[in-house]
């Protein structure tokens, strides 16, 4: 089940390297010392919860936010000196919006190229480009406000390519998109990726960064707690499959001593939460079995394998989406 | 090729984005432009100016209309400034926020910040330029030196629009500030600038707020290009008055910019 190390990847050259890197506001410590490395042609994901440092890693990295302490260095120069360079080569997604509601679609994407120093006659085609992209060529000239929030999404995700980034920075890229228009927007990450460019993504959502990400890290109060590959993450800290017992609310109580007979090979175990009881094993089904014999009356069960949101619950004793 | 757009980008660009965030209001910009001189000339300078000049003066011995249409030019400018210093900053800060989206792209906030300043001083310049030409037509331009207003009336109002851009890029929430900013300052510089009457009219203790106000160097100096008669010391020393807050005002946004756009 362990994904081989990703061998281009591992031999092509580090873009963004970060040492020690902290984010403080005050007092509060929104990045606490991390360090990792993004290579060329990766899709590099934080995944984490609220407040976990992500967003605040990625300004840094996107030469918005200066670090308060600790090394970084993008396409190998530093932000604090080369912040207009870098960001020349960067796409951004922030997580909040920053698109002009007053202006339409178009000068949207015009204006935002010309920022970049791009000339006026390319620039036009390049516009027209990104329309399609977005599917948005027939709200070319209505304006931005009243467009719907994935629309606006995508809009924002389409100016972020109008200086042909090297590296793409994605905040939460498909918040608030309908599972459709994620899907189809996946598929644009993947094709940008087989074109060369890096990607490096914030989400909450475990199935956006198991299909996105080549490797990921997981943040917690502005630590990370593990890095990996999706499917190495899975087997260092889960089991095979999980058994799920759903009960009522508050139904769950108890369950941990009843199953203690259940569980057999090493690294099985028991995750209670208030309405459901989750049973890391080897053999789900025969834990289900086990369970129902031990007495325990669920009101519906189910089977599944491993995600990246059970390491998130190994790792961090909490629930990611809650 | 993208390492190459980093050098080709300038503050320009910051001035285009506000150049077609205008076109917008091109319509109403135009009508405002073309009716404050004309409304403001007729009342003041034709309506009133007539009593004035029944009465005598000591308007320089100049018809009212000649002496207190420069005046008003720089007024307008002050106005206008601003107004625009005031609404674009906190616009692209706080209610549009299209500074983020601008500072996560080559542009460094110096840039966005120039710009910014930039763009307000070309609508100055147009807007100046405008009333000049309706000045003319009314026959209160007496000589080819009036021409200068309009530098005049444009420095002062940058001098005072730079550090209300930086007190605006400081500001979370616009509520206070705006009414404070507009009822207790720009107004009252109105009225002790020597826009309708030579401050010599005032108390001293107007004289003394007068000569803190830009607004009156600039008005000053506009008064000077449009009926001559002014010392080259005092031209000078008005000079070096505006250029003086503009040399702390200007690095001042730029600062509060830079502080406002990356934390
Ligand atoms: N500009 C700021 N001023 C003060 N505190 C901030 C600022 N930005 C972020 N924080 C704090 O830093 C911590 C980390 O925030 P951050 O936005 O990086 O988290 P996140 O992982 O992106 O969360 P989310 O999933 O909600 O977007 C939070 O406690 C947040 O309140
Ligand atoms: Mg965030």
């Amino acid at each position: 089940m362990v994904a081989p190390e990703q061998e281009p990847a591992a031999a092509a050259p580090v873009l963004i390297a970060a040492r020690g890197l902290t984010k403080r506001f005050g007092d509060l410590v929104a990045v606490a010392g991390i360090d990792f490395e993004v290579r060329r042609g990766e899709a590099f994901g934080f995944l984490g919860p609220n407040g976990a440092g992500k967003s605040s890693t990625m300004r840094m990295i996107g030469c918005v936010a200066p670090a308060t302490s600790g090394e970084l260095r993008i396409l190998g120069l530093d932000p604090q000196r080369y912040g207009p360079r870098i960001r020349a080569r960067l796409g951004v997604v922030p997580q909040q919006d920053t698109l002009d509601l007053e202006l339409t679609v178009r000068e949207n994407l015009y204006i935002y190229g010309r920022y970049f120093g791009l000339p006026r006659e390319g620039l036009r085609a390049k516009v027209d480009e990104l329309l399609r992209f977005a599917q948005l060529s027939d709200r070319a000239n209505a304006k931005v406000e009243p467009l719907s929030g994935g629309m606006k999404r995508r809009l924002t995700i389409a100016r972020s390519l109008v200086n042909d980034p090297e590296i793409l920075l994605l905040d939460e890229p498909t918040t608030g998109l309908d599972p459709q228009a994620r899907h189809v927007l996946w598929d644009r990450l993947y094709r940008l990726k087989q074109s060369g460019v890096t990607l490096v993504l914030t989400t909450h959502y475990m199935d956006e960064a198991e299909q996105l990400c080549d490797r990921l890290v997981v943040m917690d109060g502005g630590r990370i707690v593990a890095e990996g590959a999706p499917a190495a993450l899975i087997a260092e800290h889960s089991t095979r499959e999980v058994a799920e017992l759903r009960f009522e609310p508050g139904g769950s109580a108890g369950a941990v001593e009843r199953l203690a007979g259940v569980l057999s090979g090493a690294g099985e175990r028991v995750e209670v939460l208030p309405d459901r009881v989750l049973l890391y094993v080897e053999d789900g089904e025969g834990a289900v079995v086990s369970a129902l014999d031990a007495g325990l009356r669920p009101l519906s069960t189910l089977v599944r394998r491993s995600t990246l949101e059970d390491v998130f619950l190994r790792l961090t004793g909490r629930s990611l989406v809650d | 090729m993208t390492v190459a757009a980093a050098s080709r980008t300038s503050a320009w660009r910051v001035v285009e984005y506000h150049a077609v965030n205008a076109r917008r209001y091109l319509t109403s910009v135009i009508v405002l432009s073309v009716l404050t001189p004309l409304v403001y000339l007729l009342a003041l300078g034709v309506g009133l100016g007539t009593l004035v000049n029944r009465h005598g003066t000591g308007t320089l011995g100049a018809p009212y209309l000649a002496f207190v249409a420069p005046g008003l030019l720089a007024a307008a400018a002050m106005q206008t400034a601003a107004t625009h210093a005031a609404n674009l900053v906190m616009g692209g800060f706080k209610w549009i926020r299209v500074f983020y989206g601008m500072s996560a792209t080559p542009l460094t906030s110096r840039q966005i910040c120039d710009g910014t300043l930039g763009f307000i001083a070309l609508r100055l310049v147009g807007d100046a330029a405008l009333y000049l030409a309706i000045m003319s037509s009314f026959g209160a331009a007496r000589r080819w030196e009036i021409v200068f207003a309009v530098p005049a009336a444009v420095g002062a109002a940058m001098a005072f629009a730079a550090p209300v851009a930086a007190i605006v890029a400081s500001m979370q929430s616009e509520r206070n500030l705006f009414n404070v900013l507009f009822r207790f300052v720009v107004t009252p510089m109105f009225l002790f600038s020597g826009t309708f009457y030579p401050v010599s009219r005032l108390p001293e203790w107007g004289r003394w707020l007068a000569a803190a106000s830009p607004l009156w160097h600039g008005t000053e100096l506009a008064r000077a290009a449009a009926l001559g008669g002014a010392s080259s010391a005092s031209v000078l020393g008005h000079v070096g008055y505006l250029l003086a807050w503009l040399a702390v005002g200007v690095p001042l946004a730029r600062w509060r910019f830079r502080v406002r756009a990356y934390r």
